[in-house]
Order: structure tokens, then sequence, then C-alpha cells
């Protein structure tokens, strides 16, 4: 138990020492800008599928309305 | 250019550019470049596939040939396209909302439970803050609901409804902005098309120049009503300047030689004489649409009711949830009550019914600047026409100038348009065409000119005083007499046209005769908006009555008032309210311009002067009068799709909330068909309000 504080207490100093400068190091900053350059793509890439989606969301009801703008006509000219 | 063919439908066609990819700038050259054609009737580029969607008439070949001619560097597209495209916006706000949405649900996936406890405690701070602010101020609005939402949803635990009432009041709240900032710019684009010209001080004396060949150093002349057109300091002259697009403040400020004037600004009284210190040219659009956003902050202090509705559910929620609570000592019942965020809904549904129908009424040529002016087209029970331009068309013409003077008439055509063409007004805009298709050029021959709205002007010419008006400046204010062997030629001068009476030394020298013909449409046009509900449908004009007379009944008004001063337009707005009435103006003139202020909502003409256009809440194309039937239409639909909106939401939500006190639904379904019905309605919203074949007809 005690030899586990202790242990912890020293992974704290060596944190406190050298982690926080480890963490803000030009390396880790390398890394954080990949990583953000990743989600940033993952992001670019959600948008395209959604501009593509809505792109033939409309397709489909354009045509569907002009499947039904025929419908009518035909049935008028029926009537008529 | 190269492409392919997405997608083919019945004369719609999407195709994709050989390209990964286009600008913002590419994409606006490629829809400029498509929609230059007849043949295309719509035409929509997507910028980040590449792709566009193209509506067309006739043959398809033809198409296939319009696109395999486009080339972005052949193509010439003024400047102004760009600066309005507004595409960069969009996609802003786009991309705003999908990362929002993104965020929200990735951080599920991805982030630990802990993690997420601290990130929504925190945002949650936000939201609290909000409440605590407007019960600081007193007011108990909606604001306060969804603090206390997310306070006890934090409270005891529930991260994630704290996190879904967070994500959708976000989503509501970026949708609120962008309908704003749509249609802020939509009439920016308008008024910016507008291509301007200024009075240019050059050695030859004041020439009337392209506002866009201005450069630093130059001085130009702006007169009343009249928008200054670039910064700059005055050179010579006095006036009253109204600065409240740059400083919020409404009362006009004096300003004389040496003194800074801004672009935007307007002159209410005088004449000033401006040494251009910066051009316009680049952020002209910016300008505009700061101008106008000023304008609303001026306007705001009345918040739409349409805007509020949810705050009336406030003290209801409070009190049931305490009720919850007193019968059944259940703090989690309790709390489950001020968790159905009526907000979220409401928030969502109605800043997208706005926004569809300012956009729909673009789309008639109506531009909007917000939402609350729908609402009070919709209640409006009177409608004031100022005459001129309005219920007749926006071009009188001269007709016949009267000597009396002996002087050939072409010779006082000349003079009186060389006056006139300081006026910003239609009849003195007939005038000046008048003597320009006559090819009667003159040098200005007058020294300053003074002017009194809606009278006239006064000058001196060689000399002599001149003042060209309406009878009541010429006779009664200037008290200019008729020579006496011509008393009989002027009793006889003809009714059916409007009159304008040149004078000078004190004696009448001409009377020109404007035909100011009406709209062919103006009578089915008064008739429909008599069935639409307008109680009072009033012309008024600065003409003789027997001119109005005339005018009034062909046009099938029946409520009329002739040689109405400015002023009087105002007070007789300002009375029909004090009645209780809802009053909407339509004018297109400075003298309009106080009506247009004090009317709840005012519409002025796209093609009359700056200043009424300025203080309009609504601009509709000079063409149709059409439009004002399709706006109150539109008007009256939004108003009662808010309504409708507003029951379904209250009323859905509540049986939720019953149904989930009773014990008879469980949290996640009810959460579930909450969700649901919030996106349905606002799906709903976004759809047009006017049937499609009725639009088809209108346009």
């Amino acid at each position: 138990m005690k030899l586990k504080g202790l242990g912890l207490f020293a992974l704290g100093t060596v944190f406190g020492l050298e982690g926080i400068r480890l963490l803000s190091s030009k390396d880790a900053k390398k890394v954080y800008t990949y990583c953000t350059a990743g989600v940033l793509r993952v992001k670019d890439a959600v948008l395209d599928q959604v501009t593509t989606l809505q792109e033939n969301c409309t397709d489909i009801y354009e045509d569907a309305k002009a499947i039904n703008e025929e419908r009518t006509k035909k049935e008028e000219d029926a009537g008529v | 250019m190269k492409y392919t063919v997405k997608h083919e439908g019945k004369n719609r066609v999407r195709i994709h550019l050989a390209m990964k990819r286009l600008s913002f700038r590419e994409a606006d050259i490629f829809e400029y470049y498509l929609k230059s054609f007849d043949e295309i009737r719509e035409a929509k580029v997507y910028e980040r596939t590449a792709d566009a969607a193209i509506v067309y008439s006739g043959d398809r070949l033809r198409i296939s040939d319009i696109i395999e001619r486009f080339s972005f560097e052949d193509t010439e597209v003024p400047e102004s396209v760009f600066e309005c495209s507004g595409r960069e916006m969009s996609a802003q706000y786009y991309d705003r909302i999908v990362t929002t949405v993104i965020l929200h649900f990735g951080k599920r996936i991805i982030l630990p439970f802990s993690l997420r406890r601290i990130w929504g405690t925190v945002k949650a701070a936000k939201y609290i803050w909000r409440g605590v602010k407007t019960l600081k101020n007193r007011h108990l609005q909606v604001e306060v609901l969804d603090a206390l939402a997310i306070t006890s949803a934090v409270l005891t635990g529930d991260y994630d409804t704290a996190s879904n009432v967070m994500f959708l009041l976000k989503i509501g709240d970026t949708l609120e902005e962008w309908t704003h900032k749509r249609s802020v710019d939509n009439l920016a684009r308008r008024m910016s098309l507008n291509i301007d010209k200024v009075w240019l001080m050059t050695e030859d004396g004041e020439v009337l120049t392209d506002s866009s060949s201005v450069a630093c150093g130059d001085r130009v002349i702006v007169r009343m009503g009249n928008v200054i057109p670039f910064d700059g300091e005055v050179d010579s002259g006095e006036a009253m300047v109204n600065q409240a697009s740059m400083t919020g403040e409404s009362e006009p400020v004096n300003k004389s030689t040496g003194m800074s004037v801004f672009a935007g600004t307007v002159i209410e009284e005088g004449e000033l004489t401006i040494r251009v210190t910066q051009t316009g040219g680049c952020g002209r659009f910016d300008r505009i649409v700061k101008m106008i956003e000023e304008s609303e902050k001026l306007k705001s202090s009345l918040e739409s009711r349409a805007e509020r509705l949810a705050d009336r559910l406030v003290p209801y929620t409070l009190l049931a949830s305490g009720l919850t609570w007193l019968i059944s000592r259940n703090i989690t019942k309790a709390v489950s009550v001020l968790m159905v965020d009526y907000s979220c809904a409401l928030k969502m549904a109605m800043p997208l019914s706005v926004l569809s129908a300012i956009k729909e009424a673009s789309e008639h040529d109506i531009t909007v600047k917000g939402g609350k002016f729908l609402e009070a087209v919709a209640d409006a029970d009177t409608i004031v026409f100022d005459k001129t331009g309005t219920i007749t068309k926006a071009q009188p013409t001269v007709v016949k100038v009267i000597s009396f003077n002996d002087e050939p008439e072409d010779e006082l055509l000349r003079q009186a348009a060389c006056l006139e063409e300081h006026f910003p007004h239609s009849v003195a805009r007939a005038v000046v065409d008048a003597a320009f298709e006559k090819g009667l050029l003159h040098e200005e021959m007058h020294t300053n000119v003074e002017y009194i709205v809606a009278h006239g002007i006064a000058s001196e010419i060689d000399g002599q005083k001149a003042v060209i008006g309406s009878y009541h400046f010429v006779f009664e204010d200037e008290l200019v007499t008729i020579p006496d062997d011509k008393k009989e030629q002027f009793d006889s001068l003809p009714d059916e046209y409007s009159h304008l009476y040149f004078a000078k030394n004190g004696m009448l020298s001409a009377c020109i005769l404007i035909a100011d013909p009406m709209r062919k449409e103006t009578r089915e046009v008064v008739e429909r908006l008599r069935e639409q509900g307008f109680e009072h449908i009033v012309m008024m004009t600065g003409d003789n009555e027997k001119t109005a007379a005339k005018i009034a009944a062909e046009a099938g008004i029946t409520e009329y008032y002739a040689e109405v001063l400015p002023e009087d337009k105002a007070k007789f707005v300002e009375k029909a309210k004090a009645g209780g009435h809802r009053v909407i103006m339509v004018g297109d003139g400075i003298n309009d311009s106080p009506a247009l202020s004090v009317a709840d909502a005012g519409i002025a003409i796209s093609d009359g002067a700056q200043i009424a256009r300025q203080i309009a809440d609504i601009t509709i194309a000079s063409e149709n009068l059409e439009s004002l039937i399709a706006l109150k239409k539109i008007s009256i639909l939004l108003m009662k799709r808010i309504r409708f909106n507003y029951k379904a939401i209250v009323g859905f939500n509540t049986t939720l909330i019953g149904l989930g006190i009773a014990g008879a639904m469980s949290p996640s379904t009810s959460a579930m068909l909450h969700n649901g019905s919030t996106v349905a309605l606002g799906l709903k919203s976004m759809t047009s309000l006017l049937p499609e074949e009725k639009k088809e007809q209108s346009l």
C-alpha cells in the first residue's frame, strides 16, 4: 500500500518535472497537428458525403415530381 | 470543359466537371455562365463536389454544347457577382451545422463517459449564465427554462439529456443567425447592384458621374435625401446628417466645413460638397451590410412576437413542474416536465419558417428586412399608397410644355430640366428625360439649388429667381402670379394630367403637363388586396384634386387625399395606427420616407430614392405591383404556419409529458418521439408557402 503510494508520488513528480515538457515538445506538437489534420479530413469527407447525398436526394425529388406531372397530364388527356 | 453526366432527368441534368473541387470563385463563375443562357431555366453549382444541376428547356444537345464551351478564363464576370454571391457564407454555416452534428454524435462514440461529463458541465455553464442574465433583467424568458432544464439534468446526472438539449439549442441558434445574415445579405445584394451616380465637381461645374470613376481628392456634391457615397471631409456647405448607420444615433448631427463625413450616412437637410478621402470599390457590399445591420439594431427594440412565442410558455412550465412535485413528491418526475424542451423545437421551427418565407418572397423580387415585417403585413388592415410610382407607372412622362411668357417651349423645358435634374423624384426625372430626348443639352445656368422637399425647387437663373414645383408651392408659398392675359389659358389647362409649374421672377413662365399613366395591373391589384382583407386602401398624392379623383376612380380606390404634404402622409399613418389599425405604407420618393418609417411596415419600390429604400422594411421590384399580393399571401401563410407549429409543438410535447408522468411511456421512447417531431416540423417549415403553380403564374 505504502509502496503504491510512493510509486504514484514518484510518477507525479516525474510528470511534473518532465511530462509537461514532453507534452509541449516540438515532436508532440507534430503529433497534435497530424491528429488535427486527420480530424479535419474526416470532417471534410463527411461534408462531401452529405453534399452528394443532398444532390442525389434532389435528383430523386425532381424526377418524382416529373413523373407525377406526367401522370396528371395523362389523366387530364384521358379525361378530355 | 470536360464533364461527365451524373444524372439525367426530364429537362434536368446533373453533371460533374472534371475537377475534384471548385473554389467559391470558380463556382460563382460557372453558375453565372450557365444562368446567362436563355435555354437554362435554373442552375445550381455545388462547389464541394464540382457538380452542377441544370434545369433547361429545349434541346438537350444545346446544353452539352454550352457546358463543353465553358472555360473559367474566357468567361467575363462582373466583380459584383463575387462580392454578392453569398456562397461562402452559406458554406460556412452549412459547415458549422454539420460540424456541430458530427461533434455531438462523434463524441458519444469516441469520448469516455467521464470526459463527456466534464465537457457537458463546462458547456452547460454558458447556458446557465445566459439564463441568469435574463433573470437579472427581470425577464422570464425561454433562456431561464433552458438553464433550469440543463442545470437539473446535470445535477441529476443525466448528461446525455443535458447534451441533447444543448445540441438542439445550438443548432437553433446557428439557424437563427443564418436567417438573419441571409436576409440582410439578400437586401444588401439588391442595394449594391444599383449602380450609383454622383455629382462630381469639375472645372466646368457639376457633372453626373458613375461613382466608380471617382478618385480620392475629388469633390462631390451631395444633397438632401441622398446617401453620402464616400468617406470624406466637408469642403463647403452645411447640412444635418443622419449617422444612424454609423453610430446608431437617430438624431441628425450638424456638419460644416472641415468635418468628416462617412459613407452610408444620409443628408436629411442641406447640401454638402465633400472632398473624398476614401473611395468605395472594395468593401462597398460590406458597408451596406453594416448599414442595414445597424438600422436593424435601432428597430429591434420591438422584437417579433412570433419569435417570442416560446416565452409565454415559461411560467406554465414552471408551474406544471412545481405541481408535479407537490403531487407526486418525486423530483425526477418534476424535472422531466422541465426537460420537455418546447423551446428547442420552437427555436428550430420558427427561424426556419421565417427564413424560407423570406427566401420565397425574394423569388418574387420582394426583399424583406426581417421576419417581424412579414408579421406586420399579415396583420395589416390598412394600406396607404403614394400615387406616383406605385399606383401609377414608375415613369411619368412629359406630354406638353405650355408657355406662359412667350419663350419657346423647348427653351423652357431646357431650363426646367436644368433645375429638376437635382431633384430625386420621378416627376423630376421625367422632365430631365424629356429634355434629353429632344436633344436639349444644357450647361448649368443656375446658382445654388435650394431644396424644398415634395413641393419643389428654388434657385436662380440669370439673376432671376426661378421656382419649379406643385401648385401649392408655386402659388401659395412663393406667391407667383399668372400673367393677366393668360388667365383664360391657365383655367383651360387639361385636368387629366398632373401639372408642374415653372415660374421666373414671380411670374408663371410655363406649365409642364405630366402624364402619369396608371399601371395596367393596378385595378386588379387593388381589388385583390381588398379581397385579402385590407379594409382601407388609401391613395395619397401631392397632385391636384381633379387628377387625384380621376386616378382613384380608375384604380377603384374610394379613399384618397389630394394635395398632401409629406408630413401629412406620416401624420395620417400615425393617426390610423392610433386608431388601432395596422398600416402598410407603399412609396418611392424622399417625400414618402417619414411615412415609411412610421408605418408598421414600410414598402419601397426598388428604383425609388435611396433614402426610401434605406428606411423601408420591405422593397419590391418596380415592374410589378402584383408582388404586393404575393407578399400579403406569403405573410398570412407564414403566420398560419407559425401558429400551427406552435400548437403542434405544444400539443404534442404536452401529451408526451402527460404520458411520461402517468408512466405510460418510457423516457427513451418519448425522447425519440420528441426529437423526431422536432426534425419533422423543421423540415416541413422549409417547404414553400405558396402552391407551386401559382408561383409559375406570377413569375
